[in-house]
């Protein structure tokens, strides 16, 4: 088999796994599971054929000749649109992320769902699994998480999203990659309201896809522009110097941007949506409604980070036409919606209480490091900072499921009803759940950019210093303030969830997790740390030199100009490591001991600012009043009532209602009166006549004899002699 | 056999005409035989227009299959047949919809005979249309087809509800759907049938290619009126027939109502094949004649058509009643038809206007699929609760998971989604229309939006959300009569979606030797 | 020979007496014979002018013998009306016959 026929093959195994479940094995739980693994297993052995033939093959060979295979697949006029697929340097290293973060998740999913557990006493599908109550050899009752009742449909829609995601990383164009793009949004929806019982989720589901949407249609016209303009929407086609050089140098209609720029804003909007950039932020915190499997892989690790995937690989478009430290269009709004966003949601994250919204703010803030640090140029570092968080932040994403899963079944255990993702409800898991404090605890480091250690720290650095060394300054301050406050809000979670003493009673009997859960954070954990160390830069001190800047290297040769490194400079290590230090002893300092009961310690000093960071900045509400609610009255009474049914059903009905008017004129005025009167005054006449002249039917023969002969004599006579008739 | 393939078009054509006249002879009683007997007979035209598709050679340019009769030499109008690529697709279509519209109203039960007569003429009517290669036997299918429509609208339509019309007066809804209907479609076809007489009349045929050239070739004045300005008004009488039928806004407003008020299966008809009656006329009849016209009005037909767009998806947004809903959804669609349309209008012969036809045809196909596919669901859920009402369901999903599953696929191809049919057929529209009309393609991306919003209205008060408790244990899951309707629908709409090559290889090359 | 005028002077006494018959009788036989004693007169008028006008023709005695079989006939039916309607209202008098009044 060749390498290119293994590429074509990579995303299909997911989806075969998606028809096979959803066709014939989705009543049995257990050969659902094994499909949708094995498939996952599939594609992840694929992925590793692939990533390692790159490494063989190398990344400058790579980069100048890509795995690549393409076919015919829509005729267009007098040409063909063609589909295929490339796996260059940045996608062989996404493959590699992706591959490992869907594998793990796969298999975590089985222990998340309580497979092996008895069925619920009154489960119902459509709603979280409420637990089962079981006799033991002594008679006693215990109630015990049960089977989620959906288990095989869960397996089929995580089965179609890693479809949709190996399809978007192994495209060679746009088109396919939008494809991908959709079909993981669709997945998103359903996952999201995978519990569709619960309102919130509902609510919380509709709202993903929508707001994604927005940014899915720019999108669409982005492409749709691209591909008026070129003519192709192959990649390697359009990043060649001259179709380049051509869109920088058309202008595009509207406000005086080049074609160039007007399909990069396109395009980034679309990521703006997909990654959750501010203002299009709000959906994904809500999406925590799903399972956890489902945010820490489609809401943390892939999905979102195919966005900012999206934008990298657009990286040569979005900055054609960049001199040196003079940013494009593009690549301006991308550097202040990035930081901005980055700083914005950091300062939500600190105040908000459920350990999945946490993160959720986590990851947003995190994309728009990536989409700050592609704004100003830093491409490497952007995919290093997009490999680094997704194993670190599936690792936190699949360690809060476990403390969760941990959390609930205490609450089962001890009949509590809880909120089982608040924070303040937990405490001292430590001893309880050693595995997952100690991969937690990895992940949060990372998350922080523990120095050194950590892979967290070498692609923050990298963007750190990027942004220093560029001379962009603001950028590089706002992402530092919000270094800090990650690294605050991370040790805030760290210590609420596993330090102090427990605060409830249900977190006092949480054990630990089955091992289908924690073999997952065992490895993403060991990624979170090791693969740091493939992008150290040269020039550090110290460590600078001892192993090569193999991400570098390699990943840049993706791009025909092989990007610089920055030289070495101090402030921005220093920098980032007084945030990383600093936030995180802050944040132990202030929640290494919080009582059972006691309010958030930063309540009171905060105090308005609290709330309002609670409360997310008022957004949900603002664009309810701004959008949802305007939208929802144009389409009801506006479009339907006003212009459907009162204009035009009005104008129709007035049309009607006059041509009534005119047929009844037309009869009361015309027919009756002129038409109908002489008609009947003809037979009225006549009629008359006959009532005047029957008295002479008398029936009587001789008198009509005479009246004959009489008449004939009387009109012979008149004949005869007045006309002279002879 | 060699009868059968000299005479494809006039069998597919009159075959369901003859099977309505055999049933004729089949006891009222005896309902069930005369379902499967419709169901049976319906399924030879599909053999047939099958037999079409693969015979058809797509590398041949003009008319394929072509027949001529003398029928009315007097007027020099013939029974001329025949089809090409875009007709083809439709003949597939109308043929493929028909028996399983018949299959999903196995459940009609009153007067069983004369519906299944009804709707086999139907068929012969709408067949007519895309076939006919002369413009008087073009009117005359037009005009047959609306007969079994308005019967079906309004002897089998939905019993309940009224409409007050003017002046407070109440009558049934399906009474006033099925007149507006009616009166709408005819007030359209007035203008068409004085045009159609018109054109004949000068060029002194009815035969469509020819008429196409000698009409074109016409210089000077007429009636006294500069040619300018008699084809402009003949333009529009054409124009607003087939904008009508389409229906682009502000036309529309007798689609919902039709389309609510049908029974199940005439939905399926209407949305699926009888909306394209009018897209076709603007593809077949007025780019050819008016090149000219059609190019100075295009700007105003697609500002239309991104009004269409727009407010259909609001208006379908708008709805509580799911049915109307997806009523509304079909002006939203249709919409891109006839933007892809204008925009070629504009810009006849660019490498643009074959993709934005490209993209029209095959949208008028893969809207016949969803639609048809939404409207069924609607009537299977309809037949289970007797509410249309989207407040009345709620968290149906655990109660019908087939049933949903099905509606989620079905809405998903209706909502656009990558990798089923919509789609492809939209992103070119989009793509063919965006250099053109920027603007407008631009503007219509607020109806796409739209589009996403009311599909997930729809699932979301259907499916999702807590459990309406009040139907537990009253609702049954799909049955299998019910699956083997929606089965092949939902297996083009992936097959388009994935492989559209099949499909629009076949409408690509005629349109690029047509325009 | 009798001059014209003589039979035409008979014939239309015969002729009124006929009519005063029709005109004056109630009994519907009588009017009958009215009727036939009208014919007569006429027939007699046919004769006369064929005599005294155009002997060489033979359209003269032709009607004649026309009216009398045409008389013949309706006696015949007019004798069965009567007596059908004697059956049925027992009566011949022509002023109770009036059906067709108004």
């Amino acid at each position: 088999m060749t390498i290119e026929t293994i590429i074509w093959l990579l995303p299909l195994p997911p989806l075969l796994a998606f028809f096979l479940i959803v066709l014939f094995t989705n009543r049995s739980k257990k050969l659902s599971h094994i499909i949708a693994v094995g498939a996952a297993l599939l594609s992840w052995a694929g992925s590793m054929v692939v990533f390692f033939r790159a490494l063989q093959v190398g990344g400058h060979h790579l980069g100048e000749h890509p795995f690549t295979a393409a076919i015919n697949w829509l005729p267009l006029g007098s040409g063909w649109l063609r589909i295929g697929v490339l796996v260059d340097p940045l996608s062989a290293t996404t493959l590699f992320f992706v591959a490992w973060t869907v594998l793990t998740i796969f298999l975590y999913s089985v222990g998340y769902h309580n497979y092996g557990q008895p069925k619920g006493d009154a489960d119902r599908m459509g709603l979280p699994p409420g637990g089962a109550t079981v006799t033991d050899e002594h008679g006693h009752k215990h109630t015990v998480p049960s089977v989620e009742p959906m288990y095989s449909r869960f397996f089929a829609f995580i089965g179609l999203f890693a479809f949709g995601m190996y399809l978007l990383v192994v495209s060679d164009n746009l088109f396919t990659s939008f494809v991908g793009w959709e079909i993981m949004g669709l997945c998103s929806y359903l996952l999201i309201g995978f519990w569709y019982g619960k309102a919130s989720a509902r609510a919380a589901m509709i709202k993903a896809f929508i707001t994604t949407r927005i940014g899915d249609v720019f999108m669409l016209l982005g492409i749709a522009y691209l591909y008026a303009q070129t003519g192709t929407l192959t990649f390697r086609q359009i990043f060649t110097p001259q179709i380049l050089h051509e869109l920088v140098s058309t202008p595009a209609p509207v406000l005086g941007l080049s074609a160039a720029g007007l399909i990069g804003i396109l395009l980034f909007i679309g990521t703006v949506g997909k990654s959750a950039q501010w203002p299009l932020h709000v959906w994904l915190p809500d999406a925590m409604e799903g399972p956890t499997p489902v945010s820490a892989m489609i809401h943390a690790a892939t999905m979102v980070s195919a966005g900012v995937y999206m934008v990298i690989r657009m990286f040569p478009l979005l900055s054609a036409g960049a001199e040196h430290a003079h940013l494009t269009t593009p690549m301006m709004a991308m550097a202040f919606i990035g930081a901005f966003t980055a700083l914005f949601s950091a300062t939500i994250a600190v105040a908000q209480n459920d350990i999945k919204r946490v993160l959720a703010y986590s990851t947003i803030s995190q994309l728009g490091y990536m989409v700050a640090a592609l704004g100003i140029g830093a491409y490497v570092a952007a995919a290093f900072h997009l490999v680094t968080h997704a194993f670190f932040k599936a690792l936190l994403f699949l360690g809060s499921g476990s403390v969760i899963h941990g959390v609930e079944h205490g609450a089962l255990y001890t009949s509590m009803h809880l909120d089982a993702n608040d924070m303040f409800n937990m405490g001292g898991l430590k001893k309880k759940m050693p595995i997952t404090f100690w991969t937690f605890l990895i992940g949060g480091f990372a998350l922080s950019g523990f120095p050194v250690l950590t892979a967290g720290f070498w692609s923050k650095d990298e963007i750190l210093s990027d942004a220093f060394g560029h001379g962009h300054h603001i950028v590089f301050w706002t992402l530092a303030a919000a270094a800090l406050l990650t690294a605050f809000y991370t040790m805030r979670q760290i210590s609420l969830t596993f330090l102090g003493k427990p605060r409830t009673e249900a977190t006092r009997h949480a054990h630990e997790t089955p091992w289908t859960m924690t073999t997952p954070l065992v490895i993403l954990a060991m990624f979170a740390v090791t693969f740091g160390w493939l992008g150290v830069p040269e020039h550090f001190p110290v460590l600078g030199g001892l192993l090569p800047n193999w991400f570098h290297d390699f990943v840049g040769s993706t791009l025909t100009e092989h990007p610089e490194t920055v030289p070495f400079n101090f402030v921005p290590l220093v920098v980032s490591l007084v945030v990383a230090l600093g936030g995180l002893s802050l944040g132990w300092l202030v929640y290494r001991n919080v009582p059972a009961g006691a309010q958030d310690p930063l309540k009171k000093p905060l105090g308005k600012l609290y709330t309002i960071l609670q409360h997310k900045y008022y957004f949900d509400e603002m664009y309810d009043f701004l959008f949802v609610r305007p939208a929802t009255w144009i389409s009801e009474v506006f479009a339907y009532q006003w212009i459907d049914r009162g204009v035009i059903d009005g104008l129709l009905h007035a049309i009607a209602a006059l041509s009534l008017k005119i047929g009844s004129f037309l009869r009361n005025y015309i027919d009756i009166p002129i038409v109908n009167g002489s008609g009947d005054l003809a037979g009225n006449t006549i009629k008359r006549m006959g009532v005047t002249f029957r008295v002479l039917q008398t029936g009587r023969v001789q008198q009509y004899m005479v009246i004959a002969i009489l008449t004939t004599v009387t009109f012979g006579a008149v004949f005869y002699y007045l006309l002279g008739w002879h | 056999m060699d009868f059968v393939a000299k005479h494809l078009l006039t069998l597919t054509l009159f075959i369901p005409t003859l099977s309505g006249l055999i049933l004729l002879f089949f006891p009222s009683e005896k309902k069930n035989v005369i379902r499967w007997a419709a169901f049976v007979l319906s399924l030879i035209p599909l053999a047939l227009s099958l037999m079409l598709w693969f015979n058809y050679e797509a590398s041949i340019p003009g008319f394929q299959f072509q027949e001529q009769y003398h029928w009315y030499s007097a007027i020099q109008a013939s029974f001329h047949l025949g089809v090409d690529g875009i007709s083809l697709t439709m003949v597939l279509l109308t043929t493929l919809l028909t028996p399983l519209s018949i299959l999903a109203s196995f459940n009609i039960e009153e007067r069983v005979k004369a519906y299944m007569i009804l709707f086999l003429l139907l068929e012969t009517g709408m067949l007519g249309v895309f076939m006919a290669l002369d413009l008087l036997i073009f009117f005359v299918f037009w005009e047959i087809g609306l007969v079994p429509m308005y019967f079906l609208i309004n002897q089998w339509g939905s019993e309940k509800g009224e409409r007050t019309i003017w002046g407070g007066k109440q009558i049934s809804a399906r009474t006033y759907a099925s007149i507006k209907f009616m009166i709408y479609t005819m007030a359209g076809s007035l203008g068409l049938l004085l045009a159609v007489q018109m054109l004949g009349v000068v060029s002194g045929t009815f035969d469509i290619p020819l008429l196409i050239e000698k009409w074109n070739a016409i210089q000077g004045s007429l009636f006294g009126l500069s040619i300018g300005t008699v084809k402009a008004l003949a333009f529009w009488a054409f124009a607003l027939a087939f904008a009508i039928k389409v229906p682009v806004w502000p036309f529309h407003t007798w689609l919902p109502d039709a389309h609510t008020e049908a029974p199940t299966a005439g939905s399926m008809i209407l949305a699926g094949v009888l909306l394209k009656l009018g897209a076709y006329g603007f593809l077949r009849l007025v780019l050819p004649l008016y090149p000219a016209e059609a190019r100075t009005f295009a700007v105003a037909l697609a500002f239309l058509a991104t009004m269409a767009i727009i407010f259909g998806a609001l208006d379908s947004y708008g709805q509580d009643d799911f049915k109307r809903l997806v009523a509304y959804s079909s002006v939203n669609h249709m919409g891109f038809v006839v933007l892809g349309i204008a925009a070629a209008a504009f810009k006849a012969g660019s490498e643009n206007a074959t993709i934005a036809i490209n993209g029209a045809v095959l949208q008028m196909f893969n809207h016949g699929l969803s639609a048809a596919g939404m409207f069924f669901l609607v009537g299977v859920i309809y037949e289970r609760t007797h509410t249309r009402s989207l407040k009345e369901y709620g968290g149906l999903f655990p109660l019908v998971p087939v049933f949903g599953g099905v509606l989620i696929f079905v809405s998903m191809s209706s909502l656009g989604l990558p990798g089923l049919n919509g789609f492809i057929s939209e992103f070119l529209v989009v793509r063919g229309a965006w250099p053109i009309f920027t603007f407008y393609t631009a503007l219509s991306m607020v109806g796409l939006l739209f589009t996403g919003a009311y599909i997930l209205k729809g699932l979301k008060e259907v499916l999702h959300g807590p459990l309406n408790e009040k139907w537990v244990g009253h609702i049954k899951e799909m049955n299998s009569r019910e699956l083997v309707v929606v089965t092949p629908l939902m297996a083009l709409m992936l097959l388009i979606g994935v492989w559209p090559a099949w499909i629009l290889d076949v409408i690509n090359r005629t349109v690029e030797m047509l325009f | 020979m009798v001059p014209l005028p003589w039979y035409l002077i008979f014939a239309a006494a015969l002729f009124c007496i006929g009519l005063y018959g029709v005109l004056a009788r109630k009994n519907a036989i009588a009017i009958l014979m009215g009727v036939e004693l009208m014919l007569n007169a006429v027939n007699i008028n046919l004769i006369a002018f064929w005599r005294y006008q155009a002997v060489e023709q033979v359209a003269g005695p032709a009607f004649a013998v026309i009216v009398f079989a045409v008389a013949a006939a309706e006696v015949a039916v007019g004798l069965a009306l009567f007596i059908s309607i004697y059956r049925r209202r027992d009566s011949i008098i022509a002023d109770d016959i009036d059906l067709l009044k108004w």
